[in-house]
Order: C-alpha cells, then sequence, then structure tokens
C-alpha cells in the first residue's frame, strides 16, 4: 500500500509540532474531549450503561409477569417501598416497563448506536480529520450525558419515574396529580427534561455528521464511493434532524397543559367525581406528534444498524456487497416512506377508515425496500468465503431477525386487521424482534467489528460466540412464544382476573427464564468489552512507518485501517489518502481484497 | 500523542464539495430542524383551529406589526454590520451590532406588549386554545431570539472590550474563523427574524 509512504509530501499539515496546539491534559483528553474517536468511545459506555439499566428493568418486570403469585424478598432490599413484600407494586411495574422503553429505544439504539458509529466511522471512512464542528460534537455527548443524568435521577425521587409509557401519552401524562398516577408527578416532568436535552443532543449530533459527510471528505471519495456504512449514518441523521423537533413541539405543548394549565390534549376531564378546568384539547393531537417522530425513530435505530451490517457481511464474506445502489436507494426511499406512515400506530383511534387504508398503503410499500435490502445480503454471502466470527454472525442474526420481525410488520400494516392485534402481545413480539434485536445484533456486529480500531485490540473470540448463540437462540425464545399469546394485551400488571389467559400462564413463565438467561448472556459481553480493553490480544502489525504501526485486521478495503493503529488526534500521520475506487472490492482481479486507496491499473475498468 | 489539533487544522480546504463552509452547512441543518418544530406549531394550530368547535376568533394585536417591522430593520442592522466588518471599518461595525441588539430587545419587549394586549382582552393562556397557541408559538420563538441576543452580546462585549487595541483589530482582520462565526451568527437572526415573518402572516390569516 503506498498510502503511508504518500504520507510525507509538502502538504504536510504537520500536526505534531506546530507551536498553536494546546497541551493535552486528563481532563481534555477524556472528559472535555473534542476527538471523534473520545467521543465514540464516550457514547458506546453510556450506552453500555444505559444498556446494563434498561434490560434490568425488563428483568425485574418480567419477574412479576413470569411469576405473578410468587414474592422475592431480595426486590424489597433492591427497591425498598416498591416492592414491599418482595412483589414489585403495580406503580413500580409501570415505571419499570415505561423507563425500559424510554431507556432502551432513545439512550441505547439512538443515542448510543449512533453516537457511537457515527463518530467513529464518519471520519475514518470518508478521510476526515475531524467532525466539521467538533465543539458541537463535544456538546452533543454532553447533551445526552446530562440527558441520562436526569432521567437516572428520576428513579430516586419520592413519586418514583415516568409510568405512563414510553409513548408519554396524555392524558394519563398530562396532569401532575400523583392520585391519577405516581409516575405523572414529578417524575414525568424529569421524563420531559431528560427527553429535551436528548433532543438537542441528537439535533446537534445530526447536523454535525450530514454537514460532515457531504462536505469533509477527501479527495476521489464521491458519494458513490461512500461505504454504505457512511449512507446510512447520514439518511439516519437527516430522519432525525427533521422528525425530532416534532416531538418536542410535542413535549412543550404537554408541558403547558402540565404547568400552566392550558388545554392542548386534555378535555373535560374528571378526577374523583370533580370536572376540571380544561376545554378543547385533543389527546389524540399529542399523538400524532408522537408518532411523526414515532416512526421515523425505528428507521433512525435500525439504519444504522443495516449499515454496520452491510459492512460487516461484505467485509467478512469476501465478498462485494450485492447491489450497491440498491441499497443506497432503498435507504433512501425508506427515509422518505418513513415520514408519511406514521398514523399506522393510531388505527384505532377513531381515525377514518379512508385515511387508514392510505396509511395502510404506504405502511406496505416500505416492505419493498426492505425486502430488497433483504435479497441483497443474502446475495452478499451468498457463495462467499463467510468467515464464522463473532462479528459476522451477529450481522447474520441481524437478517434473520429482521426477516422474522418484518413479515410481522407486514401483518400489522393492514388496518383491518391490527384493530384486532393492536396493544396485545404481537405488537410486543413485533417491534422487538425487528427493531429491539435486530438493532443489538446490528450493533453488537459493529462493536466486534470496529473494537479493534477503537482500542487497537481484538474482543476475545470464544466469549463472542457464546454472546451470540446464547442471544440468538434466547432472544428468539423471548419473543417467538409471544406471537401465540392471541388477544393478550401488552402493558397489563397481572391476568389474574382473566380466566382465558391462564393457558398461557406457562409460555409467561417459560419467556421470563430466557430473558433471564439472555441479560446474564449479555454480562458476557460487557466482561468481554471491558476485558478486552486492557487485556486483548493486540492487532498485528503489517508494517511501520515513521514509527507509526499500520494493521488491517480483517482485510478491509475502506479507509480506517489506513489510518496507524494507534489513534492519532487528526487520524492520518501526513496528508490525507486519496480514494480511487468503490468501497467493495473483495475478490477481484485475483486479489482478496483491494483498498479504495489503491489507484487503478493501466486498463482496469473500476466498478462504476 | 501530546498535542491536539485546532479547528483550522481539521477544516482545512474543505470547502470544495459544496462551496461552503461545513460550519455553515451544518447550521443551515440546524435551520431546517427548527422549521420542522415551527412546522410542528403551526400544524397542530390549524388541526385545532379546524376541529375544536368552540375556537373564539380574535384580532391579533397590532403591536405584533410592529415587531414584524422590527425584526426587519434588525436583520437590515445586522447585516450592514457583517458588511463593515469585511470591509475593515470596526467603528461602523461596533455600532451597528449595538443597534442590532437594541433592535432584538425591542422586538422581545413587543413581543411582551402584545401579551398584555391579549391579556387586557381577556384573552389569557389559558382562555381559550385559540389564544393558548399564540402564546406558545411566540414564547418558543422568544426563546430563540434570546439566544440570538446572547452570542450577539459575546460578539459586542468583545468588540468593545478591544476597540482601543490595533493588535485586535487586525488579527480580526486576518483571523477567518472570526469572521466565519460573524456570517454564522448573521445567518442565524436572518433565520430567526424570517421565522417571525412567518409566525405573523401565518396568524394574520388565522386570526380575523
Ligand atoms: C415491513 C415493515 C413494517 C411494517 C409494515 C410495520 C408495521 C407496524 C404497525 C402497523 C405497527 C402498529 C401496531 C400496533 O400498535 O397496533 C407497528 C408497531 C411497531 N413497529 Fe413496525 N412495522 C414494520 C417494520 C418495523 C421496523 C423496521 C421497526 C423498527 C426498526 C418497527 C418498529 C415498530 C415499533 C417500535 C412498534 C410499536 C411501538 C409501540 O406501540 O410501542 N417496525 N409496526
Ligand atoms: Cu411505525
Amino acid at each position: 500500500m503506498e498510502t503511508a509512504t504518500a504520507a510525507h509530501t509538502e502538504h504536510h499539515p504537520d500536526i505534531h509540532g506546530h507551536e498553536e496546539h494546546h497541551e493535552e491534559t486528563f481532563l481534555t483528553k477524556y472528559i472535555f474531549s473534542q476527538d471523534h474517536k473520545m467521543i465514540s468511545k464516550q457514547f458506546l459506555i453510556t450506552g453500555i450503561f444505559w444498556g446494563i439499566v434498561g434490560g434490568f428493568l425488563s428483568v425485574l418486570f418480567r419477574l412479576q409477569l413470569g411469576w405473578p403469585n410468587e414474592t422475592f424478598p431480595f426486590l424489597e432490599s433492591l427497591l425498598g417501598k416498591w416492592a414491599e413484600g418482595g412483589k414489585i407494586s403495580q406503580e413500580f411495574y409501570y415505571a419499570l416497563v415505561t423507563m425500559h422503553g424510554t431507556i432502551l429505544v432513545f439512550f441505547v439504539l439512538t443515542g448510543g448506536l449512533s453516537g457511537t458509529f457515527a463518530n467513529l466511522l464518519i471520519p475514518y471512512q470518508i478521510g476526515a480529520r475531524d467532525m466539521a464542528s467538533p465543539f458541537i460534537n463535544m456538546l452533543s455527548y454532553w447533551f445526552f450525558l446530562t440527558a441520562g443524568i436526569v432521567m437516572f435521577f428520576s428513579f430516586f425521587i419520592q413519586t418514583g419515574p415516568a409510568s405512563g409509557g414510553w409513548t408519554a401519552y396524555p392524558p394519563l401524562n398530562g396532569l401532575r396529580d400523583t392520585s391519577v398516577n405516581l409516575g405523572s408527578g414529578l417524575g414525568f416532568d424529569m421524563w420531559i427534561l431528560g427527553m429535551s436535552l436528548f433532543i438537542v443532543s441528537s439535533l446537534l449530533g445530526g447536523l454535525n455528521y450530514i454537514a460532515t459527510v457531504l462536505n469533509m471528505r477527501t479527495k476521489g471519495m464521491n458519494m458513490f464511493r461512500l461505504p454504505l456504512t457512511i449512507w446510512a449514518l447520514m439518511f439516519t441523521a437527516v430522519i432525525g434532524v427533521l422528525s425530532f423537533p416534532a416531538l418536542l413541539a410535542g413535549c412543550v405543548l404537554l408541558e403547558f397543559d402540565r404547568l400552566l394549565d392550558t388545554s392542548f390534549y386534555l378535555n373535560n376531564i374528571i378526577i374523583n367525581g370533580n370536572l376540571l378546568g380544561y376545554k378543547g384539547g385533543s389527546p389524540i393531537l399529542f399523538q400524532h406528534l408522537f408518532w411523526f417522530l414515532g416512526h421515523p425513530e425505528v428507521y433512525i435505530i435500525i439504519l444504522p444498524a443495516m449499515g454496520l451490517v452491510s459492512e460487516v457481511l461484505s467485509t467478512h464474506s469476501r465478498k462485494p456487497v450485492f447491489g450497491y445502489k440498491a441499497m443506497i436507494f432503498s435507504i433512501l426511499a425508506i427515509l422518505v416512506l418513513s415520514f408519511i406512515v406514521w398514523a399506522h400506530h393510531m388505527f384505532v383511534t377513531g381515525l377514518n377508515p379512508n385515511l387508514g387504508a392510505v396509511f395502510t398503503l404506504f405502511t406496505l410499500l416500505i416492505a419493498i425496500p426492505s425486502a430488497i435490502k433483504v435479497f441483497n445480503w443474502i446475495g452478499t454471502i451468498w457463495r462467499g468465503k463467510v468467515r464464522l466470527s463473532s462479528a459476522n454472525l451477529f450481522a447474520i442474526g441481524f437478517v434473520s431477525m429482521f426477516i422474522s420481525g418484518g413479515l410481522t410488520g407486514i401483518i400489522l400494516g393492514n388496518s383491518a386487521i391490527d384493530i384486532q392485534l393492536h396493544d396485545t402481545m404481537f405488537v410486543v413480539a413485533h417491534f422487538h424482534i425487528v427493531m429491539g434485536v435486530s438493532a443489538f445484533f446490528g450493533m453488537f456486529a459493529g462493536v466486534y467489528n470496529w473494537f479493534p480500531r477503537l482500542y487497537g485490540k481484538y474482543m476475545n473470540e470464544t466469549l463472542g460466540q457464546i454472546h451470540f448463540y446464547g442471544t440468538l437462540i434466547g432472544a428468539y425464545a423471548i419473543f417467538f412464544p409471544m406471537h401465540f399469546m392471541t388477544g393478550l394485551p401488552r402493558r397489563y400488571y397481572t391476568y389474574a382476573n382473566f380466566e382465558t389467559f391462564n393457558n398461557f400462564n406457562f409460555l409467561a413463565e417459560f419467556i421470563s427464564i430466557a430473558a433471564i438467561i439472555v441479560f446474564l448472556v449479555q454480562i458476557v459481553f460487557v466482561v468481554n468489552f471491558f476485558y478486552s480493553i486492557f487485556k486483548g490480544r493486540n492487532v498485528e502489525v503489517q508494517k511501520t512507518v515513521d514509527g507509526h504501526a499500520y494493521g488491517n485486521p480483517w482485510g478491509t478495503t475502506t479507509m480506517e485501517w489506513t489510518s496507524p493503529i494507534e489513534r492519532l488526534h487528526g487520524n492520518w500521520p501526513g496528508d490525507i489518502p486519496t480514494i480511487h475506487r468503490w468501497p467493495y472490492d473483495y475478490s477481484v482481479n485475483g486479489r482478496e481484497y483491494i483498498p479504495q486507496t489503491e489507484p487503478l491499473k493501466p486498463g482496469e475498468v473500476p466498478h462504476e | 500523542m501530546s498535542v491536539t489539533l485546532t479547528e483550522q487544522d481539521i477544516l482545512k480546504e474543505k470547502t470544495e464539495y459544496t462551496g461552503v463552509h461545513p460550519q455553515k452547512f451544518g447550521l443551515w441543518i440546524g435551520m431546517a430542524s427548527m422549521s420542522m418544530f415551527f412546522a410542528a406549531l403551526t400544524s397542530a394550530l390549524l388541526v385545532k383551529k379546524g376541529d375544536y368547535r368552540s375556537w373564539e376568533a380574535f384580532r391579533l394585536p397590532t403591536v405584533f406589526l410592529l415587531s414584524t417591522i422590527t425584526v426587519i430593520s434588525l436583520s437590515c442592522c445586522i447585516h450592514a454590520a457583517l458588511i463593515s466588518y469585511r470591509k475593515s471599518k470596526f467603528s461602523q461595525f461596533r455600532w451597528l451590532m449595538f443597534f442590532s441588539f437594541l433592535l432584538g430587545c425591542l422586538f422581545l419587549g413587543f413581543q411582551l406588549m402584545g401579551w398584555s394586549v391579549l391579556q387586557a382582552g381577556g384573552m389569557t393562556l389559558t382562555e381559550n386554545l385559540s389564544g393558548s397557541f399564540i402564546y406558545v408559538i411566540t414564547a418558543a420563538h422568544g426563546l430563540h431570539i434570546v439566544v440570538g441576543l446572547f452570542v450577539m452580546l459575546v460578539f459586542i462585549v468583545n468588540a468593545f472590550r478591544n476597540r482601543k487595541d490595533p493588535i485586535y483589530e487586525l488579527r480580526d482582520i486576518i483571523n477567518p474563523k472570526r469572521q466565519l462565526n460573524l456570517e454564522l451568527l448573521v445567518s442565524y437572526w436572518h433565520y430567526v427574524d424570517a421565522v417571525w415573518v412567518y409566525l405573523y402572516l401565518f396568524f394574520y390569516l388565522n386570526y380575523q
């Protein structure tokens, strides 16, 4: 590779000796860092923290759902008044469900996932020294962290955290009266504050990602030479920047209703026989504002995972991505469609059936680009030299999960069928498989694959395999049976009063056991992660140029490994390499892989 | 590594793709985002106006017209400030910035007057949804103005504090970063001013 030899030309930016550069301290390096790689680590580790918390909450409420008649004395020592006598109280059960959803959807799979990989991969893979505005990038992390701290502290207040569902619907969440719902008190104000900070964080991050990809690519890196990860991360940012403001607007109006007694969402509310003064509002208005974000949000979660998976599958199958441009245009189609399907979450709100039909149509249209992508992933691994590394296993697992969950989406997308299925466990099964588990799989594929880039070390492969098989089997064990809990409403504390649902008791217990096992398996990942940071196997050095060691652990074509193994500020010690070809030259011209930085041979026909 | 990059190192020669400075490009995306925010609020208003039978119609206080004139002058004023900065006429720049700041404060004053006119007419925050929307939307917009004023203040304080120092002024001329920041600030102000003009027309058409 001549990238490194080309490094010292006359335009050398001379990063090392410049007088204007400030000395680093512990604070600027680890805490108030403006370096994209450090910010990426901050997002990842904060995300892991939230993943553990969010996952643990689900274990707690699965105890209640699996064994509604048992008591667990350790719960009382852990939760105090929220689990008197070892049984989770009703109020706290709802708080658990609500915060589980909020944390995993926003703090792990949105902030954690996009924050980690957009920060790590965008500068590395497009050939930029950092983000368009490193300062705003730092702010984005700090808003994210503060949002999380607010959310976290809501667990420790008298009335407990928000408990009105992750979708925060009024009127339940529109009144601060804690006699109606404990979690609608201060806990929900903190939820709104936390979410608002979170939204600011995601906007600051998003505008940076887009500006960076569109403006800061290195020479030769035209748009159709970008890896699919970058396309996905950029489109994700576009969706976020355009849809999160709707939720912010919804939250502002909601908080006005709560604190200043306006009636945007409230109308003729009667509590304990008293008619409150709210008039004219409509809770459905909030649902529109919420789902105008809420549906695009699910794609904010899944697109980065799709990008990571495309890249990992191609690298580890030693084959070009099948249908590169089709992949890009499918994401674009998903982006556009994701803005016009939100009412499929509202089929039972009294929506005009004709309108419902329109939304059904658009909803089902999304299946087309989704299916194209699935086809292309399978095409990518088809007859490849597939390595069953942890990264690739998770990527393949992603495809499996995405298919399973996508199929039930098509069922739910039909308004006539959805009226039966809405708010039942079938929906829970659908979105956990297609979004929750899939996105986690994509994220794990990304972490195993890019861990060496972050830390210069590998994660342990054996533990990775245990993690994969445990999670794959366990996740299906949890969510597959939910499809068959016909008619069982979601979000109930107990079904004891419904004789018909007794026959699901066994399934509920089975699911709870599986959930606990899957949670324990994730601990394997966490241990592996932190152990590998310190004790992992080092990335092999392929060559050393000017005192910088270079490697390429998976033999990838993309730019991130043209930068030294050590994470330098500015990423490249000399000039940024120039790009000469598309990112997926695997197994061509008799070579296993050809880096993007390698010029075309005389007579070689470029892929485009 | 014991050094950090300055922003210039990172952004060196990085306008070749869109012809715009990356940070300005970022600001445009931020504007798209803020536009979605106001679009969400105003469409919520339209929805409620359509489906709420007791929606109370009332006339928009005329003082909002004064606010509109004020923001338009503010835009002209701050743009003139940018031009004099580019021509290195720093004393003119300082005063134009200062006037822009005053205009911004005047705008907030007019908005508050608008609120008190509404109150005086019996249209309090909670009286009717038709009024509530005006309060919330103007407040949300006012917050954007306050943020802009705060940043403007930082510029003005810097500019006045060093006005006796020729070295500082020289540094101003040669420092592209400073000029960029000023351009970003001016664009932001044009944007929030335009949002108000939109909001005013929107209210004007919906409150007769
Ligand atoms: C083939 C494409 C898909 C279709 C047709 C589809 C359709 C639907 C429909 C109609 C609902 C509403 C069910 C109800 O509440 O009654 C729903 C719920 C949901 N879907 Fe999908 N979906 C698809 C793919 C996805 C993907 C890719 C994700 C995420 C990555 C996702 C995430 C969700 C979530 C989070 C919910 C439930 C939210 C809640 O009520 O708490 N879906 N889906
Ligand atoms: Cu949806």
